[in-house]
């Protein structure tokens, strides 16, 4: 298996799933596999610029996820009809994602070896 | 055919802990391989050795232990997870001055890349969320 997708589709800061699975990413990122990111459903609240997870308690998404691009992680992806359903622009992002239609998300999902965090 | 395994939620929350421990048992009934199951997230309070089930509940620590056991398989968990969640090895248990050991026998505090390797190195990968 080389070819790994992480989802993320829980919002940022009700807990500290999305954090740990963008950690499980840069963890794959370092064994040389092929590693995307989907970002789908109230994940896609992390990749919304200018928060601040430490009012919450919590480390900021935002760090983790600008270091993707150290890593080499360079497939980030995120649902269209998600961002559109929440009122979300495409340049209120903090990364580059790609934008994926429903039907764009099942042929990455196909094209994978693994897919990490699926349900979560 | 070889599994990997991840386990998201804890003995008790949900159904998703016991469902893990059956499909281990049926994948293992069909002569397949598991090569590590890994608790992550609050998979991890499985491996708390303090627990005490009432005696007319199934008793998930013991059940996990055993297919460790018989079937010579992996108990891997998170270390972070584990740490947060006040479940330590004698090891960290000393490292960080705390006064009980609480990770149950045949468990194994491991890195996050313990459960890319069993990915990268199985046939199939299955979550059991939260």
């Amino acid at each position: 298996m080389n070819k790994l997708l992480f989802t993320v589709s829980r919002p940022p800061y009700a807990g500290s799933a999305v954090m740990e699975q963008i950690e499980a990413a840069l963890v794959a990122a370092v064994f040389d596999l092929e590693v995307s990111l989907l970002f789908r459903d109230d994940g896609v609240w992390a990749l919304q610029r200018d928060q601040d997870g430490t009012l919450l308690g919590h480390r900021s998404v935002h760090k983790a996820l600008s270091g993707l691009g150290a890593y080499d992680i360079q497939k980030i992806y995120v649902c269209e009809a998600a961002l559109a359903a929440r009122g979300i622009d495409r340049s209120d992002l903090c990364i580059a994602a790609r934008t994926l239609s429903l039907s764009e998300q099942q042929t990455l999902i196909a094209s994978q070896d693994a897919v990490i965090g699926a349900q979560t | 055919m070889k599994f990997a395994i991840a386990v998201h939620s804890s003995p008790y929350a949900s159904a998703a802990n016991h469902r893990a421990l059956r499909f281990c048992a049926s994948v293992l009934r069909k002569g397949h391989e598991i090569s590590r199951v890994f608790f992550y997230h609050h998979g991890v309070y499985t491996a708390l050795t303090t627990q005490v089930p009432p005696q007319d509940e199934a008793n998930t620590l013991t059940a996990w232990q055993t297919l460790a056991v018989e079937h010579n398989i992996e108990l891997s968990v998170c270390i972070a997870n584990a740490l947060k969640r006040g479940v330590l090895s004698e090891t960290e248990r000393a490292r960080y001055e705390r006064s009980a050991t609480t990770l149950a026998d045949h468990f194994e505090l491991v890195g996050l890349g313990q459960l890319i390797d069993a990915i990268i190195g199985s046939d199939r990968y299955i979550e059991f969320p939260a």
